[in-house]
């Protein structure tokens, strides 16, 4: 087992470390950003012309042939930028269409994906109702050609600007997964009536998919936290050693230090089993356990540095145009989004017979 | 990056597997993985096993002993070891005073040494701390006077972890006193217990056990050639030897044998219709326990890839930190599923409380002293904020 990054996969993360530096939407000064991410159609074409959305993808399809770790990496570097952007969104949307597409279906739409040509996003969360990877009341109707979608989506991130949607929806008593074209939307809302679908390959097929879409999606917001927390801890670092209080710096106080010790055995569990999970899922997309490992232990880091980078800034963390707190929204969002802790913790208990003990070391 | 095992660390992990779960008796490993306060024999037994194998120090100088491991098959074998229950060898001869006498002791010190210590034909105990040095080690007062070729010793060492089984002491003395900086003008002096003038009283612990003892040193005449390395360094050589430990320190193997265990006990308690595996607060708090303690073994490899030989490494608080939180969260979830069957501590003959349930309390009290020996959590916090945040408090 070996977590070292070789010379390639260095030279990938210092030019998506560029790109993400040359995009940060500012954070001193003028109009910041706060709340849910925006499309920044710039970044986005940066994103795609520099062939990030193809790395996990077969040449085949359009991809670059890379795997899971240079998503992976490639996702840290965004976080780390503070780029709000749909990458998991679409990394999704790719893979479901991968997993469940014919081949004629993913010729048609997967180049296109990979290429920024179109942007198409997952629409998975129904309103009212707890994260699932099956769909409940968005109901399809029909078979081939002719499939209806009937129901509404919401949130569905950047739905506004998407030019298409790969919906999960209920057909009888399973979910599918189907493609929508130039999608009704309000805000972050999706609603369907009878509107016509393409149905993404066969009901018995489509589980699978969304797990393993999933999962890559699980892997690019993970990366991106990872990102986020390993600039939220040295900006706080930075701030304890500057900022001076009654006389002296902060960073005299040892209440203070020895928080910002705790951020980093939080920082550095979170890095072991973001690059673990990479590993894991590059060899076994299917590998839930690992992401769902991931997701708990990034769920638990991300709250915890992202809260106390905010409390040991003070008031200054609390401001929209101070970078700390953009981190720790940014953070919260991943926390929720593809199942939060809880639902991952759920996921993980349903199979503890399965096993004796966790194995992360395996034999070839 | 790669995800799987060389067929050569997978063969070598097949490898201790095997020796470990056919060599050491079954019936001793049982007596080791049912806790409760060790049998001195038993250590023995295990480590003599060991060490003909080649296999109780495997970091020491190849010379004395050692292997030429890498990083990772020493977590693989520690890891093996610890999931087969079979009792590691004595920390304070294996990974403390011989690592000291073979990186500066002189060779008469080693060849006198060495062999024994690895078959534990001497055991060794710690004298390190006293009653008011403990995580500030360095204001220990204990002396030692060199008269002609003798070194004499007056003071107090507590905490002397199993020191009624001792043969021997590694002690920190100090033989300087008007040197201008606490730290020196100590020195490292190896004392044979059984001197006149060396006294041990137990001290009895919350968990009812007696494991550590106080060890009080009057007028203890030691030859001058136990002295260690040079007379005054006895900070640096008590330094190397707490940073030494890396890949041991974070014990993720018996975490996680202990974890395997929690889940069998929850699984052979009845609840209602059920069992309290079924129930979701307890399987939410294995799932939790268990994503946990991957993230550490996890760190713990990556750690363990970076290695920087022979120097303490500010990284390996994080294992000491976490491995201490685990390792006392595993516990007190075995205790919290024991339940009332917690309340027993010592069974009946006729009682029909399994043993685990019984020790669960005690082992659970004995345990919180994870956090506090070999530098305190909050040392190793302090650790992290000044050696890799650059945080000077």
């Amino acid at each position: 087992m070996d977590f070292t990054f070789d010379d390639e996969q260095k030279a990938l993360r210092d030019a998506v470390r560029d790109l993400a530096g040359r995009h940060t939407p500012a954070s001193s000064g003028g109009d910041v950003p706060v709340g849910p991410g925006k499309h920044d159609a710039a970044a986005w074409s940066a994103i795609a012309d520099m062939g990030l959305l193809g790395l996990a993808f077969g040449e085949d399809v359009g991809g670059a042939g890379a795997s899971a770790v240079e998503l992976s990496l490639a996702a840290t570097e965004l976080g780390r930028g503070r780029l709000v952007t749909a990458y998991a969104d679409a990394m999704v949307a790719a893979e479901l269409i991968n997993r469940a597409g014919t081949a004629e279906q993913k010729a048609a739409f997967l180049p296109d994906l990979l290429d920024g040509s179109s942007l198409i996003v997952p629409a998975l969360a129904e309103p009212g109702r707890a994260w699932s990877l099956a769909a409940y009341d968005v109901t399809a109707e029909g078979e081939g050609d002719s499939v209806v979608l009937t129901g509404t989506k919401e949130p569905v991130p950047y739905a506004d600007v998407a030019t298409h949607l790969v919906v999960t929806a209920r057909a009888g008593d399973r979910t599918g997964v189907y493609l929508v074209a130039d999608p009704q939307v309000s805000g972050a809302r999706v609603h369907f009536d009878a509107t016509p679908a393409i149905q993404l390959g066969s009901l018995d097929d489509a589980p699978a998919a969304i797990e393993a879409a999933v999962n890559l999606g699980i892997l690019a917001v993970v990366s991106e936290a990872l990102g986020a927390m390993d600039a939220a801890l040295p900006m706080t670092v930075e701030y304890l050693k500057t900022r001076k209080q009654f006389g002296v710096p902060l960073a005299a106080f040892q209440t203070l230090t020895q928080r910002a010790a705790d951020m980093y055995v939080s920082l550095e569990l979170a890095r072991s089993t973001v690059l673990f999970t990479a590993m894991a899922l590059a060899d076994d997309p299917l590998d839930s356990a690992a992401a769902s490992r991931a997701k708990v232990q990034v769920g638990q880091s991300g709250r915890h540095i992202g809260q106390e980078a905010i409390q040991l800034h003070g008031g200054i963390g609390m401001t929209a145009e101070y970078a700390v707190g953009h981190y720790t929204a940014r953070l919260t969002a991943i926390e929720h989004t593809f199942g939060d802790t809880r639902w991952h913790l759920a996921r993980l208990s349903a199979s503890l017979r399965d096993y004796e003990q966790v194995e992360v070391l395996r034999p070839a | 990056m790669h995800l799987h095992l060389t067929a050569e660390d997978a063969a070598f992990q097949q490898q201790m597997r095997e020796f470990f779960t056919t060599q050491v008796p079954q019936d001793l490993r049982q007596r080791w993985a049912a806790g409760g306060e060790p049998s001195a024999d038993d250590m023995r037994q295990a480590q003599r096993i060991l060490n003909e194998a080649g296999l109780a120090v495997p970091h020491w100088p190849v010379e004395w002993g050692g292997k030429e491991w890498s990083q990772l098959q020493r977590h693989i074998y520690l890891q093996e070891m610890q999931d087969a229950s079979v009792p590691p060898p004595l920390a304070f001869n294996a990974n403390m005073v011989g690592p000291v006498i073979a990186a500066f002791g002189s060779q008469e010190l080693k060849e006198r040494f060495l062999p024994p210590t690895a078959n534990l034909d001497i055991w060794w105990c710690q004298g390190f701390s006293e009653p008011n040095a403990g995580s500030d080690l360095a204001s220990l007062r204990t002396s030692a006077v060199l008269e002609g070729d003798e070194w004499v010793v007056n003071g107090q060492k507590t905490w002397t972890t199993l020191g009624q089984h001792a043969d021997w002491i590694f002690a920190l003395v100090r033989t300087e006193p008007d040197a201008p900086k606490k730290q020196m003008g100590i020195s490292f002096l190896l004392i044979d217990m059984k001197s006149p003038g060396v006294t041990v009283r137990p001290i009895q612990l919350i968990d009812g056990g007696h494991e550590v003892n106080e060890v009080f040193f009057e007028n203890v005449r030691v030859p001058a050639d136990q002295l260690v390395g040079e007379r005054g360094q006895g900070w640096t050589y008590a330094k190397f030897l707490l940073g030494n430990e890396r890949v041991g320190v974070a014990p993720v193997g018996s975490i996680k044998r202990r974890l395997a265990d929690a889940k069998s006990y929850a699984a052979a308690t009845r609840d209602g219709n059920g069992s309290l595996l079924d129930q979701p607060l307890v399987a939410a708090r294995i799932a939790e326990l268990e994503s946990q303690v991957a993230a550490l073994e996890l760190t713990v490899l990556r750690v363990a890839g970076n290695s920087k030989e022979g120097k303490p490494d500010p990284v390996s608080s994080i294992l000491k930190l976490r491995g201490s939180q685990l390792q006392q969260d595993v516990l007190e979830l075995i205790a919290d599923i024991a339940g009332p069957a917690s309340l027993e501590w010592k069974r009946g003959d006729d009682s029909e409380t399994e043993a685990w349930a019984a020790l669960a309390t005690p082992t659970y009290l004995n345990f919180r002293k994870a956090s506090i020996y070999g530098g305190s959590n909050e040392v190793q916090r302090s650790v992290i904020a000044s050696a890799i945040l650059g945080l000077k408090g």
